[in-house]
C-alpha cells in the first residue's frame, strides 16, 4: 500500500520547462549543457563568462527568479561517475527560486584547478555575499568583484580549505589541540574587529562612533554568535555579524559516514528541530534509492515532524518574550515542552535528537497506547496558547515593543533569501507543505498563517498560529493513522527487516553487509527541500555509487536570516536589535552547520 | 582521601606555557597533618573548612554560557519542571566576574576555544567547570577538523556529565557531584591564613561505584508499549 508523492518525479523534464526554453532562445542552445538528475529541477551548466548574464536574465525576466536559494561548490576531482558532464575540478552551483512560478533552476559553473575564479553575483543577489565567502573559505574559489572575500566559518588564522577532498576530515588526523599563553594572545588579537577592513569610518561629522562587540557569548545572542555594532549614541549606524563559532563540519562529515549512519548528524543541525531534520535528508536518500515508503511511515513522519515544530516554536516563544524582557513565559513554555518530550520519548526513546527516521521508513512502529499520550498533549496545548496570546501578544507593552519594529517587506525578504515563518510574516504565502507537498502533506487539512507587516510582532504571532495548525495536523494523524508497515519493502531499506535475515545464509550475508557497510546508492544527484521549523531546509546529495555521499550540501534557513541583519538594522536602536534577534528564531548550528 | 594540589603562584605563566596553567601534584589530605600536629587547631580548621564549603556548595551561581544543543537541556534544568533552585543554583549570571562555575554545554570549537579560555580567566576564584555532554567531554561524535576533542585539552574540568545531550536530570546529578567535591575541598581560608594552595579531593569514579549494581540488570523494558 503505497502512493507516489507528486515530487517523486524521476524523469528530468528540463526540455519542457518554459524557463529553459526562454534561456535557450536568448543565449542559444550551445550555451548550456543539461544534466539529468533526480534533483527535480532543470540543472544547466553554463560557461563562466556568461554566468552573470544568465543570472541577470533570470533575475529580470517576467515572474523572476527573485531568490538566490543556495550557492555552494563541489570538489569534483575524485568523482568517478560524471559521464557527459563538462570537465571540471571544482563546480560552483547556484540554485534560484521563483516564488511566483513556484519553480527552481540550478546553474553550474565548471572550473579548472589552475584557475579558480568566478565573477561575484553580489550585485544581483545581495545574499550571495556570505555564500561566496563560504565557498572561498571551504574550497578556495575566488569571487571576482566580491566586496569582502574573507573567511567566514573557519578562524582567520586557519590554513587550508576544509571541503577540498585533499583536506583531512578528522581532528585526530591533526596534532592534538593545545592552547598556549602566546597562542591565546594571538587568537584574541585575530578576533579584534578592525573597522577600516570593513570600510567603516571611526567617526561622523561631529562625533566619534562607538564600536560595541556583542558576543560570541551574549545572553541574547542565542549561542555562539557575534555581531559588532557601529554606534552613534543608541543608534546603530552599521553592524557586522560574525559567524563560524559553531562550525561542526556537518557537510564534510557526510563524506565519511554511511548513508545510514549520517542520520544522527542531521538531528544536530537545527538542534531544536529533532526528527524534522531527518526528513529532508531521508527523502533525498530515498529519491536516490528509488524507495517509496508506506502511508503509515509517511504519516508517522509528518506527525513527529509537526510535534517537533511545536516544540521548537515553544522554545522560540519563551526566549523571544524573554528577550523582550518578560521573565515568566519561558517557564511556562518549557513546561509545555516537557509534556511534548514525554510523548516524544515514549515513541522514539529519546528527547532532543532521536535520529528516528530510517531510509525506507522509521526506526520502530508506534508503541501501544501512543494515541492516548499524543491526544493528551493535543488537548493540553490550545488553552496554553490562548493564555500566551492573551497575556503576551495582547499585552500593550509587548505590542508597543514589537509593532513596526524591524519591519521588512516581502521583496526585501526574498532578496535576502528569507524563508519560513519570517517570510510569511511579511504576508507572502509560501509554505512548501502547501506549495510542493512532500511526505503526504497534501492529504492534510491545515492553513498557512500569514502576517502583514513583517515586524517583530508578526514573527511571533505567526508562530503561535503555526502551532495551532500543527496541532490540527497531529489530530488528523491520530484520527486517521493508516495501518500497514512502518518500513518499505525494498532491498535498500536500512536496516533491513530482521525476519528476512533468518531465512538462509544468503539473506544473512546481505543483511550483514547492509548493516555494517550500509547500502550502496547508484551514482546520481538528488535534493529535497522541506518547510522546517525555521524556514526552508534542504539536503542536496551527490552519490558516486558508494556507501557514502560524495558531497552533502545542507542549505539551512538561519544562515541567510543572520546575513540580513545589517540590512534591516541600520538606523535602528540597540534594544530593537535584541528584539529582532529574538524574533528571527535561529540556532547557531543551523547557521554554521 | 587523596587530593590534587594547585598552587596559586603557579598561575604566573611564561608565553609558551600551556593551558590549563599551574602545576598539579597528588598529595594527602593536608588536614591530616594539622590534626597530628595539634588536635585542637586541627579540628578547628576542619570545622571552619567544612562550614565555608557548605556555604559555597549550596550557593553555586552558574555562568550563563552555552555552546550548542546541550545548552538547551541545561536551560531546561533551570525551568519549572526541573527547577535547579532546589540546589541553590538558580542565580544565572551574565557576567563571568559574578559566576562561580561554568558549564561547558556543547561542542568546543577551535574558533571558540580562545574565547572560552578568556571567559574562564575572567571568572574569579573559587571557580569550577562542569563539562556537559559528549562533545565537551571528548569531542563526542564530532571527530572533525573544527572541533577540539574535549574541553579538558585546555580547561581544568571538575565534573564530566555523559550524554548526547545529557538529560536535565543528569546535569542536576552532575551539579550535586560538584557539590560533593566542593564539600571536601581545602582552599585557603584567607590570604594570610595558612597554606595558599588549592587542594581538590579526588572523588570516586561513578562508573566504578555503580558498576556492580548496574550489571545486575537483566531485564530491559520493551519499546513496544508506552
Ligand atoms: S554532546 Fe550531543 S547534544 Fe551535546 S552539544 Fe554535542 S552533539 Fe549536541
Amino acid at each position: 500500500m503505497s502512493v507516489a508523492t507528486p515530487n517523486d518525479t524521476t524523469a528530468n523534464d528540463a526540455q519542457a520547462d518554459p524557463v529553459v526554453v526562454a534561456l535557450m532562445q536568448r543565449f542559444g542552445e550551445r550555451a548550456f549543457v543539461e544534466q539529468a538528475t533526480l534533483i527535480g529541477m532543470p540543472v544547466l551548466w553554463v560557461a563562466r563568462d556568461s554566468l552573470i548574464d544568465v543570472l541577470r536574465f533570470l533575475r529580470e525576466m517576467p515572474e523572476p527568479f527573485n531568490m538566490l536559494f543556495d550557492l555552494s561548490a563541489t570538489d569534483e576531482r575524485l568523482r568517478g561517475n560524471r559521464q557527459g558532464l563538462p570537465d571540471s575540478d571544482f563546480t560552483v552551483f547556484y540554485q534560484l527560486l521563483s516564488v511566483s512560478r513556484n519553480r527552481d533552476i540550478m546553474l553550474k559553473v565548471a572550473l579548472a584547478e589552475s584557475d579558480l575564479e568566478v565573477p561575484s553575483s553580489v550585485s544581483l543577489y545581495p545574499n550571495a555575499n556570505w555564500y561566496e565567502r563560504e565557498v572561498w573559505d571551504m574550497f578556495g574559489v575566488t569571487f571576482h568583484g566580491h566586496p569582502h572575500l574573507t573567511r567566514i566559518l573557519m578562524p582567520p588564522t586557519w590554513m587550508g580549505h576544509p571541503l577540498r577532498k585533499d583536506h583531512s576530515a578528522r581532528a585526530t588526523e591533526f596534532d592534538p589541540y593545545t592552547l598556549t599563553v602566546e597562542g591565546q594572545d594571538k587568537e584574541q588579537q585575530a578576533l579584534k574587529f578592525d573597522p577600516e577592513a570593513w570600510g567603516m569610518r571611526r567617526g561622523g561629522e561631529d562625533s566619534e562612533f562607538m564600536f560595541l562587540n556583542l558576543g560570541p557569548n551574549h545572553p541574547s545572542a542565542h549561542g555562539a554568535f557575534r555581531i559588532v555594532l557601529q554606534l552613534e549614541g543608541e543608534e546603530i549606524v552599521d553592524c557586522v555579524p560574525d559567524i563560524g563559532y559553531h562550525h561542526r563540519g556537518a557537510e564534510k562529515m557526510g563524506e565519511r559516514q554511511s548513508w545510514h549512519s549520517y542520520i544522527p548528524y542531521t538531528d544536530r543541525v537545527d538542534y531544536t528541530g529533532g526528527v524534522m531534520n531527518n526528513l529532508p535528508y531521508i527523502l533525498a536518500v530515498e529519491k536516490l534509492a528509488g524507495i517509496t515508503v508506506t502511508d503509515r511511515a509517511r504519516t508517522i513522519r509528518v506527525m513527529m515532524a509537526e510535534l517537533f515544530r511545536i516544540n521548537s516554536h515553544l522554545l522560540f516563544l519563551g526566549t523571544y518574550l524573554q528577550d523582550l524582557g518578560a521573565m515568566t513565559p519561558v517557564f511556562f513554555t518549557f513546561t509545555d515542552r516537557q509534556k511534548a518530550y514525554e510523548v516524544i520519548e515514549a515513541i522514539t526513546g529519546f528527547r532532543m535528537h532521536p535520529a528516528w527516521f530510517r531510509i525506507g521508513g522509521v526506526a520502530q512502529d508506534l508503541p501501544k497506547g501512543w494515541d492516548r499520550l499524543m491526544q493528551g498533549f493535543v488537548d493540553w496545548m490550545p488553552k496554553r496558547l490562548a493564555e500566551y496570546e492573551r497575556a503576551m501578544m495582547e499585552n500593550a507593552i509587548v505590542r508597543e515593543r514589537t509593532r513596526n519594529v524591524v519591519a521588512y517587506s516581502t521583496a526585501e525578504a526574498l532578496e535576502w533569501g528569507v524563508t519560513g515563518p519570517n517570510l510569511r510574516a511579511t504576508g507572502c504565502n509560501f509554505d512548501l507543505r502547501k506549495q510542493r507537498p512532500y511526505s503526504g502533506y497534501e492529504n492534510f487539512d491545515f492553513e498557512v498563517p500569514l502576517g502583514g507587516n513583517g515586524d517583530v510582532f508578526d514573527r511571533g504571532q505567526v508562530r503561535i498560529e503555526e502551532m495551532r495548525q500543527s496541532l490540527r495536523i497531529i489530530q488528523q494523524c491520530i484520527d486517521h493513522m493508516p495501518d500497514g508497515d512502518y518500513k518499505a519493502d525494498h532491498p535498500l531499506t536500512t536496516p533491513p527487516p530482521r525476519d528476512k535475515m533468518l531465512q538462509h545464509i544468503e539473506t544473512l550475508i546481505t543483511h550483514f553487509l547492509q548493516v555494517s557497510w550500509g547500502p550502496v546508492l547508484k551514482p546520481n544527484e538528488s535534493q529535497q527541500m522541506i518547510e522546517a521549523t525555521k524556514g526552508i531546509n534542504s539536503y542536496y546529495l551527490t552519490s558516486d555509487g558508494n556507501t557514502m555521499s560524495y558531497r552533502t550540501r545542507i542549505r539551512t534557513p538561519s544562515f541567510p536570516h543572520l546575513q540580513q541583519i545589517p540590512a534591516v538594522m541600520r538606523g535602528g536602536f540597540v534594544p530593537d536589535l535584541i528584539a529582532h534577534l529574538g524574533s528571527i528564531d535561529f540556532v547557531m548550528a543551523d547557521v554554521d552547520r | 582521601m587523596a587530593y590534587t594540589l594547585t598552587r596559586a603562584d603557579d598561575a604566573m605563566a611564561a608565553d609558551n606555557a600551556r593551558y590549563p596553567l599551574g602545576e598539579r601534584q597528588r598529595v594527602e589530605d593536608p588536614l591530616d597533618q594539622q590534626v597530628h600536629r595539634s588536635v585542637f587547631t586541627g579540628k578547628l580548621e576542619e570545622v571552619l573548612h567544612s562550614a565555608v564549603n557548605w556555604g559555597r556548595k549550596n550557593s553555586l551561581w552558574p555562568y550563563n554560557f552555552g555552546l550548542s544543543c546541550c545548552y538547551v537541556e541545561m536551560t531546561t534544568a533551570f525551568t519549572a519542571p526541573h527547577d535547579i533552585a532546589r540546589f541553590g543554583s538558580e542565580v544565572i549570571r551574565a557576567s563571568p566576574r559574578q559566576a562561580d562555575f561554568m558549564v561547558i554545554a556543547g561542542t568546543c570549537f577551535i574558533k571558540m576555544a580562545p574565547v572560552i579560555q578568556q571567559l574562564y580567566d575572567q571568572m574569579l576564584e573559587p571557580k569550577w567547570v562542569i563539562s556537559m555532554g559528549s562533545c565537551a567531554n571528548s569531542g563526542g561524535m564530532y571527530d572533525i577538523y573544527s572541533v577540539v576533542q574535549g574541553v579538558d585539552k585546555f580547561l581544568p574540568v571538575d565534573v564530566y556529565v555523559p550524554g548526547c545531550p545529557p538529560r536535565p536530570e543528569a546535569f542536576l546529578q552532575g551539579l550535586q557531584l560538584l557539590q560533593d567535591s566542593i564539600q571536601e575541598e581545602r582552599r585557603p581560608l584567607s590570604w594570610v591564613v595558612g597554606d595558599q594552595g588549592v587542594y581538590r579531593a579526588e572523588m570516586p569514579s561513578q562508573r566504578e561505584k555503580w558498576r556492580d549494581q548496574r550489571i545486575q540488570t537483566t531485564e530491559l523494558r520493551t519499546p513496544d508499549s508506552i
